[in-house]
Parts: C-alpha cells; structure tokens; sequence
C-alpha cells in the first residue's frame, strides 16, 4: 500500500547503531533516499538515541563506543542539518551519552550519560556543558517536559526516574519505577510522563505535578517494552515490544492495552516514533535491519523498509524545502 | 575467633560526583545493612581465584548500591567476614551488624550449615555459591534462597547442548562421594526423561585425587563413548583430561561446572588439552563476554573497578547484594520479615542482567535463570578474551510462551522437589 497521503514535509531518521550512520526514509514514498556516515568505522563507533530540533531541521544524535568505559573519543553529540544531510556540528558528551532530548526553544539539549550515571544539559549554540546532575546507574531515557521545566532521566539499573529541575539544574526526586526502566516520554499536555520498564513488562504512569507513579501498565512479564510514541493529541501510546517482535497500543485514558500489532513486523522493534498528524508509526527493527510501518488507522504494518544494521531509534524530521 | 573482617558503610564514589540526597516518591528506609561471609582458609588456587573475584563482585555491589541508597536517604552497609566457622559468623553479623541477610556457601558443607542457621535464626541466607541438589531437597531450608544455580540446571543445560548438538554415547566418570553420586543419579534421568536418543554407554567411580585408571581409560575407548563427562572436582577434571589426552582418546570431554571450573584460572589450565580432547566448551552461571541485556556495561564496569573479567562468582555476589537491596527498597520495609516476604513472592521480579524477569521458585527457592556455554579460547592473549559466550538455555526469546514456563526448563520441577 503506498504512502501517498502521508506529510510531504517529512523526513524519517533511523540511527544505525551497528552501521554507524542514519538512514534517511522519504515518508512519502517509503524509499530509503540518503544514508548520512556518522563515523567511518561501524562496530565500533555507536549512534543511539535522537531527536529532533523543534523546527524539525536539525538531528540531534548520541553517539558513543562499544566499549562502556567512562570517556571515549567517540562519546560526543551530533547534529545534522536536513536540508544538506551533513554534519552540521559535534560536541563532546563524554560518558557515553546514550539518549538525548531538546528543549522546546531549542537551545540545550539534556543527554543521559550511561557510564556516569548522569543528566547533562549542553548549550546547543556553544557546545558547552552547562549542568550535570547525578542519577542512578547505566542512565538512558532521557525527556524534557513541554514546558522546558523538567528532565526526567531514567535509570536502568537503578530502576528510577530522576526529576531534574533544569532551571537550577539539580535533581528534586528520585522515582522507582519497574525493573530495567529504558525510556521515558512526556504527555503532549505535559500532565504526564509514561516508563517504560523492559524486564518489568510494564508502563510506569508518572503524574507530573507531583512526580509520583499513579498507575501502572502491565504488558505481561514478556513483553519487553522499549521505546515510547505518544499520539499528537496524548489519547494512545505506541509501546515497541523489543524482544517480542510486537507494539503495544495502549488507551491513555483507561490505561489499558487496546491492541497488540504483530503481523509483519520487523524484529526487535526498539526505537519508535509516530508523524505529527499522527497517522504513521514507525519503528526500528534492530535484528531485521528494518523499519516498519504502522497504519494508525487499521493498527497494522503497510511496509517494512530495509536500512542499515541494528536499526536503534527513529523520528520524524522536516524535509528540506 | 572471628577473624579478617572488614565492614564498609556509605563511602564517597569517585566515579560519580556526591551529592546531598534530595526527594524520593518512597519514605525514608532504615539502615539496609547486609552481612557476607566467605572463607578464611583456602588451600587451593582455584579456590582462591573464587573467593576473590566473589569480594570484589561484592565491592563493586556495595559501591553502586550504596550510590543508590544515598539517592533515597539511606543508609547502606556490607559486612563482610573471613571465617571458617560460618555459623559463629552469622551469628555476629546479626548481633553485632543487624543484618536483613547474611550471604555465602561456598561449598556445600558451608552452605548446609547456613541454611541450617538461617532456618533457625529467621534470617535470609542466600546461597550464592554451591550447587547441590540435596540444598534444594531434602536439606533445604525455609529461608535459604539460592542464587547459584543447581546441579539439576546445570545438567538439564549441558544435556541439551550435548545431546542436540549430536553427543549420544556418554561415559560417566563419577567421584567417590554423595554429591557426585547424586549427580550421576540426575544426569541418567535427564537422558531418560528430558533429551531422548543419548544413553549412558560406561561409568566409572573414582577416588578424589586419585585420577583414571588405565582400565578406566581402556573402558572408555572400548566404549565408543563421543562424550565422557566428569563428575568430579576441579583438579580431578584436569588430571582426567590430561591424562585421556595422554592416551590419544578422541572424544569430547565435559565437566560438571563447579564454581573453581568456571573462572579463567581454570580455562588457562585447561589450556594445554582443549584442542586435542574437544573440552573447550564449559557450562557457566556468567561469561564476562556477555554484551546483552546490559551485561556490556555490568561487565564493563567490573573490569573498570578490578581490571578483571567479571567471574561468575563475582557476579552470583553482586546480584545477591542486588536482590536484598531491591527486596528492602521495593516490599516498603526495610525488615527481615518484610525481606523474606519480598523473595518469596512469586510476583516479585529480578532482573540480573540475563535479559529476562525471574523469580525465586516457590517449592525450593531457586532464582530461575538460563545458564551459558562458553568455548575457551586457546589463542587468548588476556584474561578477558580466554573465553566466550557460544550458547544459552534456556532461550530467552521465544514469543508465545511463557517466561517462567521457558525458564524452568531447567532444573527441577515442583513435583520431583522433596522440599518441605
């Protein structure tokens, strides 16, 4: 089926962890059309997490190393400009830097330091690193409230949440949450921030306003969740289901699993993301090198679109004009 | 007279700059203070290559989760003692230390003891390093929980390695005791029951430190054998594989994974016949090469601290400590009670870095886990690259089934369990 009536301005980013590069997918067509090097050495040098500008025209990426040791010379954030798909600027995250989210000014980006167990927040105009707070061990999930007021780090050892006051760049809480905690994405309203919890089988739901857990999603012991896509007007959550080749569709106002999509999905779906009119989800197949397209409509996969190896996060950025 | 004993409370963390605790969702926990127990005596290097990579597993154990109890406000102690006389030292480290457990066994006499004592004190053992069954049967105790894996898990594992890979005519070679007695027993019922088309095609019985007869050597190739397994201890593993490589004998060889033939000490000594014998691959609780399920970076982190590949017994440690932590944290009570109830719960979750949930088993407290086969590496040039991860069981992927159905297909189930 094709895509024709998706967003014509859109871009799909999909960070090849074992490639060493990110595919670049013409949403409208559904072909891969560019593959930007992140480093000439794939196996060893390891893009992971992204984000994107709030413009949608730059990609932000961390990059580290396979080695999980405190500082490497590949530990650094990436950004790259998609009207040109070149590297438009490096700075240096040490700690391997392994998730990363963007204030909605654009100008710091927040990162989780894995080998540190740190939240850092760098201005994106200098490069500099402008706070670092500590939290717990092997740091991934990384999000920043809609009204730039907090980070939220999770933990994934620790099994925690940590609330960072960005401002004054200090942690106010720390939250447990389920066992292995991976990523963790704020409500479109900012009322809410969902965990997910990847050995726990479970959605942690996080009331902002008082950064306590209020509800939790149980997906079953098996269901290995991983990355988060909250629909655009905060009514789904599009849960990818690692280890299980599934995504999970969860109702936010009931808390419930509605749907599971299986068919043809690719395997290890880790990195998910959905288009900003909220009718495609996409995901990043790690063990079938593949991203999957999801109909937010019938919930099923219309394409699976071949990228580079172990296919890590995804998201959805500007096309160039 | 209790001796060697350190204790260590929350120490400043080099790798992570320190700071104030500040707000939890939880309430502040009392002290979690946890009491570890390991040998004084050991008269053999094998021995001493467990014992030590175990301290340095629960080092770094204390260190991170120390780091994590500070975040909340609390306090967090590990006491750790060197004695031969472990009950005298339990007993210390509750009188004088407060302990919510007390961890240890390294072998199974001193495991026997602990969980004698555990049972009568009301205070968790887990049981970190001996494997025997009779620890999970007619020995067992009501607050022993066991983080090592049984002798019946790692039989159940070895067989379906062995067998699906095309071994089907074994010659048994068991040491003269109880224990190797008992794993013979368990190995036939695997065979019969659980991995049909191997037989058992000879065995024999020999002394501790004896080594194989030359009748023995002369059964084994009349035999036809494609598998001798070794029921023995560490050194007589190696003083039979020297000596069938000695003899020019063709088949593979395995032996039952005791704690000392799962550390690199052991696969360097093995060395000199792998290649000849085919006794390169072994069972293990952990490969330091593991790169899954976050292990990369537990790994990783233990060789930042010690410099060494993190050994099974160092991570059996490590978790040990995790479990106790997590089971104060996560039952909202930082009491024995509240401690016991949390590892008993069949609801309660574990992750220890093997990529799947797991859980205490109701009828024998066993922590369900897959087990890993490794192949040593006659061309390593370091510690770290002697070995590496060949295979897992069970599999930790299989979408459709059941993960604790899919977990305890190894070891031994409910209904063979004499556990009372």
């Amino acid at each position: 089926m094709p895509a024709l009536s998706q967003e014509e301005n859109e871009r799909i980013y999909v960070a090849n962890e074992y490639n060493a590069d990110i595919s670049v997918i013409d949403s409208a067509t559904d072909e891969l059309i560019a593959t930007i090097p992140i480093s000439e050495r794939p196996g060893e040098v390891r893009p992971r997490g992204m984000n994107v500008s709030p413009d949608g025209r730059i990609i932000y990426i961390s990059v580290s190393d396979f080695n999980p040791t405190l500082e490497a010379s590949e530990d650094k954030i990436v950004a790259i400009d998609v009207s040109t798909n070149e590297v438009l600027k490096e700075f240096r995250a040490g700690g391997n830097p392994e998730r990363l989210d963007i204030t909605p000014d654009g100008t710091q980006i927040w990162a989780s330091l894995e080998a540190t167990a740190q939240g850092a927040g760098y201005n994106v105009e200098t490069g500099r690193q402008i706070a670092t707070v500590r939290v717990g061990v092997e740091a991934e999930g990384v999000a920043i409230s809609p009204d730039a007021k907090w980070v939220y780090v999770t933990a994934e050892a620790t099994h925690t949440v940590t609330v960072i006051d960005r401002e004054a760049g200090k942690a106010l809480k720390h939250i447990i949450v389920g066992n292995r905690p991976r990523v963790v994405e704020f409500s479109p309203d900012g009322t809410r921030a969902y965990v997910t919890a990847e050995i726990g089988g479970s959605v942690s739901v996080i009331d902002t306003s008082t950064h306590t857990v209020i509800d939790t999603i149980d997906l079953g012991l098996d269901s290995r969740p991983v990355e988060i896509a909250v629909s655009p007007d905060g009514a789904r959550l599009f849960v990818a289901g690692g280890g299980t080749s599934a995504v999970y569709v969860i109702d936010t106002a009931t808390n419930t699993v509605t749907d599971t999509i299986r068919e043809q999905m690719g395997r290890r779906p880790w990195g998910i993301t959905i288009n900003q009119a909220g009718t495609r989800v996409y995901t990043a197949n790690g063990l079938s090198d593949s991203v999957s397209v999801i109909d937010t409509d019938c919930l099923c996969v219309i394409d699976n679109i071949a990228v580079g190896r172990g296919a890590h996060s995804v998201q959805v950025g500007r096309a160039p004009e | 007279m209790i001796s060697a004993r350190w204790h260590a409370c929350v120490l400043p963390v080099a790798m992570w700059a320190l700071a104030m605790p500040v707000a939890s969702q939880e309430p502040a926990q009392q002290a979690v203070r946890i009491g570890v127990i390991l040998p004084q005596t050991i008269a053999d290097p094998l021995q001493t290559a467990v014992i030590e990579a175990a301290a340095a597993g629960i080092a770094m154990a204390e260190e991170e989760f120390s780091f994590n109890a500070e975040m909340f406000g609390t306090e967090f102690a590990v006491t750790t003692i060197r004695s031969d006389d472990v009950v005298a030292a339990a007993d210390q480290l509750v009188a004088e230390d407060h302990v919510l457990a007390v961890i240890g066994g390294y072998g199974t006499a001193e495991a026997t003891a602990l969980s004698q004592w555990a049972g009568g004190a009301g205070v968790p053992f887990i049981n970190v390093g001996a494997e025997s069954d009779t620890l999970r049967n007619e020995l067992c105790g009501p607050s022993t929980f066991h983080v090592a894996p049984s002798a019946a898990m790692y039989l159940d594992a070895m067989a379906g390695w062995y067998v699906r890979a095309g071994f089907r005519r074994w010659y048994v070679v068991q040491a003269d005791d109880a224990e190797s007695a008992s794993q013979h027993e368990r190995m036939l019922w695997t065979l019969d029951q659980r991995f049909f088309g191997a037989e058992e095609v000879g065995s024999a019985v020999v002394a501790p430190g004896a080594g194989l007869s030359e009748d023995t050597i002369a059964q084994i190739r009349d035999s036809n054998a494609d598998l001798v397994l070794l029921l023995t201890g560490a050194n007589d593993q190696l003083a039979a594989v020297s000596a069938l490589s000695a003899a020019g004998l063709e088949a593979n060889v395995a032996g039952f994974p005791y704690a000392e033939t799962q550390t690199r000490q052991f696969f360097a000594a093995l060395e000199g016949a792998t290649e000849k014998l085919g006794s390169n691959f072994r069972a293990t609780a952990w490969e330091a090469t593991l790169d899954a399920y976050g292990a990369r970076e537990l790994n990783a982190r233990f060789r930042d601290l010690t410099g060494e590949p993190m050994e099974p017994s160092a991570w059996a440690a490590y978790q040990a400590i995790k479990l106790i932590y997590e089971a104060a944290f996560f039952s909202g009570g930082s009491d024995v009670a509240s401690v016991v109830a949390y590892l008993n719960d069949p609801s309660s979750v574990f992750d220890v870095w093997k990529g799947i949930g797991t859980s205490f088993r109701p009828w024998d407290r066993q922590l369900r886990q897959p087990v890993y086969l490794v192949e040593i590496n006659s061309a390593a040039e370091d510690a770290f690259s002697s070995a590496f991860l060949v295979g897992e069981l069970p599999a930790i992927y299989m979408p459709g089934t059941d993960p604790l159905e899919r977990l305890d297909q190894l070891g031994d189930l409910a209904d063979r369990s004499t556990c009372q």
